[in-house]
């Protein structure tokens, strides 16, 4: 790190030396260091004559003074040959065409370039470049990681979300607010849900979270670590800051407390990482809001709800449904009473006075029960099989398994005349309807002859479910009936029923799982007359909450979304928090011994805007994300618009002013140009949060379009070019090379949005994951065609060949890309499947766009360079292509360095 | 690989011949992500190590994936034997919990165990071979892990961390150390042909280290063991001549490209990491062909044997990988998920003892090759897994998760044979004496490759970054 002194603040130079002496005790205090000063707008220098012709905005007159300092001067204005290739890569990840290459060249208005710069950011294809960006700094991909790494298939909204949050240049206020609150602080405006994909984007541990015991303390350690990953998304992508050292102790090196970072924590306490519907059309979304307002009313009987049941226009409105109930088919069941219940494995069973049979003692892997009993109806149509919770069983049941489930491999029944009991006959199942299906595990399993499928119902567990069974043929015995029901429960794992009870019916088929309760089903039983209120009312209520449902069925579908929120999709024993945890301030960041409980808060550090949040109602998870986001994003937080032009810089120079994005902190680096970071920072939040203005004044400054080209003297006394006395040569990253390849070869789809392309052939895993195979691909179907932003991202087995070319990790927050160069890189680019397709239909192209080989191969140099190629290249190259074919040069060409790199 | 693309191969000799003279230590060091790095570099007065000597100069790793069940094969406890069936109390104040199922009453080892080897050092029937190896081997026998629960605690194993996103330690090894041969990778995994662990690639990612010393890994049962090593799908339009100068063409090309655009290293790094692509062409298939070991050799590994055919053969390569210069091979028995592997939930009796046979004999074998070639020297071999089993029973002779204590062994460089550090408690559900995490285990692998674990550090979003985050002490008992 090479600080330039002068142009660093006093008192914050004073901490950099301290910090050389590397005393970690010695901490940064919200005076002495400089994110923490609050913002002001520093005077561009004054420039000298020469200087000022150089100048083309004020950004160059801070770049002008700090190397007129180090006695350095700016290198003269790349040609446009190569401005054109850096300005488009920079701005939308794109190569230009030869046409567009020619026509600039060509243009004779001064201002071209300012032209094109306004064509770029007007482009759809500027908000997929940047959102690629954004997606890198808060660890975005489609899987949940870790040892389950389930896909999410609902993820992408995020991603679309970001990509036309950028083409808007929405307000980076607003950006900020939706992205951490948007239920909360934009309720009306349901389209924005899935800017919350922010908080979700990182991995979560779905072992921890969902499938092992609640009770244990694996559990509650998986919930502090997933909000710490929140946290650090969030704290390190708005603000720079590295809150995460704070965990175990106080921050060594800035001002950020064990408690502070705590009060992070809870801020998010209340939110859990799942599927959540929402609207993308708000007035649908108010219709919605009151159904479900209407609903719950419904449900929990509001007096102001229960007052109206009887007035005579309700009533009438049930006298009419009641006629219109045609199938009300009130199904009677007989309850049987086993006379005997036997296990073929060894489970003991229980009688239970309501006749069903509880099953305990040693649990077998697998069994079959046979119950056996009598019945004296006759005309018995089907046969129900309650499967019933009780405390007993493992998370109540209904199944033995220790996750409460059960898996009813077949099920048999057979019927005889009680006076001959081995006549038992099989008897034929016409029909299988069950309350409620495991996906996968439906209950036909059950009758459909094979061992190896079953019915089960994780994972609704902990209640009890029921299934029927209706019968071909009519069973009726003059002297009675002789019942046995055999389960088979072949599954393995003691996937066993815990307590089962058999009912009869002699109701007219068809006998299905009731969709009238039962209660509601005896008061129709009850002719009007004999009606009373209280049934009258119960009527009315079922009628309404019939009618609200079927309102609400009728809406347009919901989208789904991945995001974390106070309200998700419970997924087994995930559940949303009915209010916010507890959050202790955990010693040493130990889970066995908590402190205090934490508040909601900001960081204590920041002076100019209350750390303390004032919540009137501190148990709406909401309004905990509200204050939050407002505190991120006020205009006076020292922090969070330096972070955001630091951020932009970085992305424009191949490196930031402070060229540690996620740590302005005392770890980080020092700005190169502090002033100028102050400068833009004002600029920035004053103009309205518009990224778009500042991506045109950076990429219009003279800086900025300075030549590439290397100067011996100026390297001597800067060598990383940290004064910016050139532009930076930049490797292109995996998306932009993978995009340029794809539009070189005329292969590129500019399809934007949805779903994304998944790149490998996927099946079923041993477990959850799933088996993801890169190889099985085929590069020339549709979903190899479209721009990078639109892959899947499988977090625990990326795309190789995008790894190779330092494409991130998606598990960690990744704000500045690794250049990396190593041979299995160039394997990947000289061998990979993707890059020999390409390299064909390039070859291809070429072939139908120009005659002569010479002409092919200028045509292939210009896609690929954006420039004709010399005499002496055609030479070499049309020597080897005539030898070995235009499509081996081509494959060349995208290995070339010159492809690769921009000037 | 077919002998057609391996004579294709052979064909860059020329290429290399003509090019060969760049390969200059500092263009390599370049490569290996050394830029990044000056000061790791192992120094020559360490033998090799970076802060102090080195006595182990490679490892192979050898992981049982899943949680293997230390009191079914190491971890002896006669007080199993007399509670056998009785509800678990272990008598103390912690509560009785188990990830995945509520706890059972007790269950003793299906299995007989015996005293082996000068050390006395009791192992179950499971393992008969590697009983006969016992006192080659020293023993940890109360590695606790933070998690009851496989990612984390694969995490954990693997990269010190119970998140994901941090460096594994083949990648702390292969970025500190560097690479000891240039036609190989330093850092090779070979996965179990049945799928890969849990966490997939999480497990050998080199997080915010340079992608160069991600693990490669090596599916030894496919018809392309290393991806991309021969043009995917072996297309016609490439020809041995074609490729041969091809290369040549892009030298050319490039060597232009940077002689215009003087001051960047990178264009030439680019330049020569073809080159090396190229040795590493010509090297992996030779070092992945068993064709030329012995009858003996192969049997030594179970290769005549169904049962032990594919762990032996991994662990064969891992043998021919590290004499060959990789640094850092890591072998798995087990894929993720629920079965195959060491994770035995249902039933201890039948699924453990497939486990146990599939790698007895390799994993004897491949010590008694070592030793027999001399490498045991300077080779470390480590048998270890992300957490150990409960002394009681789920459902009815299956084993839940434990973090409370695991077993793990090392043998070779460095290695006190026969010696043991810790003990767990009476039941093997908790470390009780000489507790310790798998900090203290990468501290003292470290050690042993000449590395001070507290200084091997990576500055990443503010905090300098060690494999042994904060905590980890060299566990000096088990040492030579």
């Amino acid at each position: 790190m090479t600080p330039s002194a002068q142009s660093i603040i006093a008192l914050a130079f004073a901490a950099a030396v301290l910090f050389s002496s590397a005393t970690p005790s010695i901490a940064a205090t919200p005076t002495n260091w400089w994110s923490l000063a609050p913002l002001h707008r520093p005077t561009a220098p004054p420039l000298t004559l020469t200087e000022s012709t150089w100048a083309r905005t004020p950004i160059d007159s801070f770049i002008a003074a700090q190397l007129k300092a180090k006695r350095l001067s700016p290198s003269p204005e790349a040609d446009r040959r190569t401005l054109i290739r850096r300005v488009y890569f920079d701005l939308i990840g794109l190569p230009p065409t030869p046409e567009e290459v020619a026509a600039f060249i060509a243009d004779k208005n001064p201002k071209a370039y300012e032209a094109l710069v306004d064509i770029l950011l007007a482009s759809p294809r500027h908000g997929e470049r940047w959102a690629r960006h954004w997606m890198d700094a808060v660890h975005y991909a489609e899987s949940h990681g870790h040892d389950q790494d389930r896909i999410r298939p609902n993820a992408w909204p995020y991603r679309d979300y970001l990509i036309d949050s950028f083409n808007q240049d929405k307000p980076y206020t607003r950006f900020i607010q939706e992205q951490v609150a948007a239920d909360a602080l934009f309720p009306d405006e349901p389209q924005l849900i899935p800017a919350l994909g922010l908080l979700a984007a990182g991995p979560w541990d779905e072992s921890s979270l969902r499938d092992i015991r609640e009770d244990t303390i694996d559990r509650e350690i998986a919930r502090y670590i997933d909000r710490d990953d929140i946290v650090a998304t969030v704290m390190s992508t708005f603000t720079s800051s590295t809150v995460h050292c704070a965990r175990c102790h106080d921050h060594k090196f800035d001002p950020i407390s064990q408690r502070d970072y705590y009060n992070l924590q809870s801020v998010f306490a209340g939110v859990g990482r799942g599927n959540v519907s929402f609207e993308a059309d708000p007035k649908a979304h108010r219709i919605r809001r009151d159904l479900l307002a209407q609903q719950a009313a419904i449900q929990q009987r509001e007096k102001s709800l229960m007052d109206t049941l009887l007035a005579p226009a309700l009533q009438a409105e049930v006298t009419e449904w009641e006629k219109n109930l045609a199938a009300h088919n009130s199904v009677v069941w007989t309850v049987l009473e086993p006379t005997t219940s036997q296990s073929a494995a060894g489970s003991t069973f229980t009688k239970q006075p309501d006749h069903s049979v509880l099953a305990t003692g040693k649990r077998p892997e697998k069994d079959t029960y046979t119950l056996l009993a009598h019945s004296n109806l006759k005309g018995v149509t089907a046969v129900r099989l309650e499967v019933l919770a009780d405390d007993n069983l493992p998370h109540k049941g209904p199944g033995r398994q220790d996750n409460g489930n059960l898996h009813l491999s077949e099920i048999q029944i057979l019927a005889a005349t009680r006076t001959r009991p081995n006549d038992l006959k099989p008897l034929a199942i016409s029909m299988a309807s069950a309350d409620f299906d495991q996906a996968g595990w439906t209950i036909q399993h059950a009758i459909d002859g094979n061992p190896a499928t079953a019915w089960g119902i994780y994972p609704q567990v902990g209640k009890s479910h029921q299934a029927i069974f209706e019968l071909k043929e009519t069973v009726a015995h003059d002297d009675g009936t002789l019942w046995s029901f055999v389960l088979e429960q072949q599954h393995g794992g003691g996937h066993l029923i815990g307590r089962p009870r058999i009912s009869i019916t002699t109701s007219p088929r068809p006998v299905r799982i009731p969709t009238i309760p039962d209660t509601i089903a005896q008061a129709l039983a009850i002719p009007v007359a004999h009606r009373t209120d209280n049934h009258k009312r119960d009527l009315a209520l079922h009628f309404l909450q019939e009618k609200v449902g079927k309102t609400l069925a009728a809406l347009s579908a919901q989208q789904w979304v991945f995001v974390a929120s106070g309200n998700f999709m419970p997924d087994g024993s995930h559940k949303p928090a009915t209010t916010p945890r507890p959050v202790h301030i955990l010693k040493r960041g130990d889970i066995t011994k908590p402190g205090e409980l934490a508040a909601p808060g900001g960081l204590s550090c920041i002076t100019t805007i209350p750390a303390r949040f004032d919540l009137p109602k501190p148990e709406d998870e909401r309004s905990r994300r509200a204050a939050f986001a407002q505190w991120l994003s006020h205009p006076n937080h020292p922090l969070t618009w330096r972070s955001a032009v630091n951020r932009i810089w970085h992305h424009h120079f191949g490196r930031g002013l402070v060229d540690t994005p996620n740590d302005f902190g005392r770890m980080g680096g020092l700005p190169s140009h502090p002033e100028l970071l102050d400068w833009l920072a004002v600029e920035f939040r004053d103009g309205g949060g518009s990224l778009k203005k500042i991506h045109r004044l950076i990429v219009t400054s003279a800086v900025y379009r300075q030549s590439s080209q290397h100067q011996v003297r100026a390297s001597q006394s800067d060598a990383e070019n940290r004064l910016l006395w050139r532009q930076n040569r930049t490797r292109l990253d995996a998306e932009s090379l993978r995009d340029a390849v794809l539009q070189a070869a005329g292969r590129l789809d500019l399809r934007m949005g949805g779903p994304s392309d998944q790149q490998f052939a996927v099946s079923p895993g041993i477990h959850v994951t799933p088996n993801v195979d890169y190889n099985k691909f085929d590069w020339d179907s549709p979903a190899a065609r479209r721009r990078s932003v639109y892959r899947f991202i499988f977090r625990t087995l990326p795309d190789p060949f995008m790894d190779a070319l330092d494409c991130p990790d998606a598990s960690l927050l990744t704000p500045v890309r690794a250049h990396s160069v190593n041979a299995l890189q160039a394997l990947a680019l000289l061998n990979d499947a993707f890059i020999l397709r390409q390299s064909e239909h390039l070859s291809a192209r070429i072939a139908t766009k120009a005659k002569s080989l010479e002409e092919q191969i200028v045509a292939a140099c210009q896609l690929a360079f954006a420039r004709t190629p010399d005499k002496s290249e055609i030479r070499m190259m049309s020597d080897y292509a005539a030898k070995h074919g235009l499509t081996n040069l081509c494959r060349l060409l995208l290995n070339s360095n010159e492809f690769l790199f921009l000037d | 690989m077919n002998p057609a693309l391996q004579n294709e191969l052979l064909g860059r000799r020329d290429f290399l011949g003509r090019v060969g003279n760049g390969f200059g230590g500092l263009a390599l060091a370049h490569l290996l992500g050394a830029a990044e790095n000056r000061d790791a570099q192992p120094r020559a007065l360490w033998k090799g190590g970076l802060h102090h000597p080195a006595k182990a100069r490679r490892v192979i790793q050898l992981f049982m994936n899943g949680g293997a069940s230390q009191m079914d094969l190491f971890d002896y406890k006669p007080e199993l034997f007399r509670r056998h069936g009785q509800k678990f109390d272990p008598g103390t104040s912690e509560r009785v919990e188990a990830a995945t199922s509520a706890p059972g009453t007790v269950m003793k080892p299906p299995f007989e165990f015996k005293q082996h080897g000068q050390c006395g050092r009791w192992v179950s029937n499971l393992f008969p071979h590697i009983a006969g190896r016992v006192d080659d081997m020293a023993f940890l026998m109360a590695l606790a892990s933070k998690t009851n629960v496989h990612g984390p605690a694969s995490y954990m194993m693997n990269t010190g961390f119970l998140a994901p996103g941090h460096p594994c330690l083949g990648s702390w090894i292969s970025y500190g150390l560097g690479r000891l041969s240039d036609n190989l990778p330093t850092f090779v995994v070979l996965p179990d042909p049945r799928g890969l662990p849990y966490n997939q690639k999480g497990n050998f990612t080199a997080g915010f280290l340079p992608i160069t010393h991600q693990g490669t890994a090596i599916h030894a049962h496919l018809p392309a063991p290393i991806a991309n090593l021969a043009p995917a799908g072996a297309p016609k339009f490439i020809s041995r001549e074609s490729e041969r100068e091809g290369l040549a063409l892009l030298a050319q090309l490039n060597r232009a490209h940077a002689a215009a655009h003087p001051g960047q290293d990178q264009l030439e790094s680019r330049i020569e990491s073809y080159e090396l692509a190229a040795r590493l062409q010509l090297h992996a298939p030779e070092a992945l062909d068993i064709a030329n070991e012995t009858l003996s050799t192969r049997n030594l590994y179970g290769l005549d044997d169904k049962i032990t055919e594919d762990f032996g053969r991994r662990c064969l390569l891992a043998r021919r990988l590290a004499e060959r210069g990789v640094r850092f091979i890591q072998i798995w028995s087990g894929a993720g998920g629920p079965s195959k592997n060491w994770d035995n939930h249902s039933d201890i009796h039948t699924e453990l003892p497939a486990m146990a046979r599939a790698t007895d004999k390799p994993i004897a074998g491949l010590l008694a090759d070592l030793q027999a070639r001399g490498l045991l020297e300077d080779t470390l071999v480590i048998w270890s897994t992300e957490f150990g089993r409960m002394p009681f029973t789920q459902g009815a002779t299956g084993r839940d998760h434990n973090g409370g204590t695991s077993v793990a062994w090392l043998a070779g460089a460095g290695i006190k044979g026969g010696a043991t550090f810790g003990e767990s408690d009476p039941w093997s559900w908790k470390a009780a004496d000489g507790k310790m995490y798998c900090y203290d285990l990468h501290a003292t692998i470290l050690h042993l490759l000449g590395v001070d674990h507290e200084q091997l550090t990576v500055r990443h979003n503010g905090i300098d970054r060690r494999l042994t985050d904060v905590h980890g002490e060299v566990v000096h008992p088990i040492l030579a």
